[in-house]
């Protein structure tokens, strides 16, 4: 981007910027745990650090170890077998801590409760931010993200799935 | 690579938010949940379809059904059975801190048969 029009403006942009930002304010790290998901949800939180969505221009960052994270992005229907990994990586995890619930499967759906699986997450672990999807597109990833920092309000009250009643208001 | 080093230092960072106004046209694409037209719901094709969903995100409820946004895959197979009753509701920006928030009641408004 070479100057121009679009730079009208910067300065004052960037001087209020930089007080609300001073002290790093709601930019976190962000931990992904899986649980048996058949790995497109981690595909598509992969996919939110390429240019197109461009998490970090947020302030969001992954990291390697649940130690150095702030959030934890739960993905799967809750495995059995994941139990163990998944309560370390909670307790690893430093208070304050957000989990996030990614995917259907996550969410209860598609696969039920039996011996071998759990059949979601928030059967195993408080879910603080619930995030539909199969997958979730990475825009959905993102709002996800904001909603659960409280940087963007979530929609999920003020959708009603009867367009008749959409209509008639 | 200097260059852009210091204009960082002398204008900070400016980024884009979150999608601004609308997300981009592609989004239509995305598979979304289903929207009804409860006046077209009869109570034999709300139950077909709550068969048909395979993640079992429909439920008929007495007079209601019941979609479980969490649940949903957006597989389209409902948007298939259920001709003009059913459409795509292009609603990807789900997530909530409140699960209960993601289930939706439909009344069934359709002529009893």
């Amino acid at each position: 981007m070479d100057d121009g029009t679009f730079t009208d403006g910067v300065d004052r942009v960037a001087e209020e910027l930089a007080r609300r930002t001073a002290m790093f304010g709601r930019s976190l790290h962000i931990r992904t745990v899986d649980t048996g998901s058949c790995a497109v949800c981690e595909s598509e939180i992969r996919l939110m650090a390429a240019p197109h969505y461009d998490l970090h221009r947020l302030g969001f960052f992954f990291t390697p170890a649940p130690r150095h994270a702030d959030l934890l992005l739960v993905t799967g229907p809750a495995v059995r077998a994941a139990d163990t990994l998944l309560l370390k990586a909670i307790d690893a995890t430093p208070d304050p801590k957000v989990v996030i619930a990614v995917g259907a499967c996550a969410l209860g759906g598609i696969y039920q409760e039996d011996e071998l699986i759990h059949g979601s997450v928030d059967r195993v672990v408080r879910v603080d931010v619930s995030v539909p999807g199969c997958p979730p597109s990475p825009l959905a990833l993102l709002q996800g993200l904001l909603v659960a920092v409280g940087r963007l309000q979530e929609r999920a009250q003020a959708i009603t799935l009867d367009l008749d009643a959409e209509t008639n208001r | 690579m200097a260059f852009w080093f210091y204009r960082g230092l002398r204008r900070g960072i400016v980024t884009t938010r979150y999608p601004r106004g609308r997300p981009d046209a592609w989004t239509a694409d995305l598979p979304t949940p289903p929207a009804f037209h409860s006046s077209r719901l009869t109570d034999g094709l709300a139950r077909g379809l709550a068969e048909a969903c395979p993640a079992g995100a429909l439920l008929v409820e007495n007079d209601e059904l019941v979609v479980d946004l969490g649940r949903c895959t957006g597989c389209g197979r409902c948007a298939e059975l259920g001709g003009d009753a059913v459409e795509r509701s292009g609603e990807f920006e789900l997530a909530t801190a409140e699960r209960a928030r993601l289930i939706k009641r439909v009344p069934i408004a359709g002529a009893r048969r």
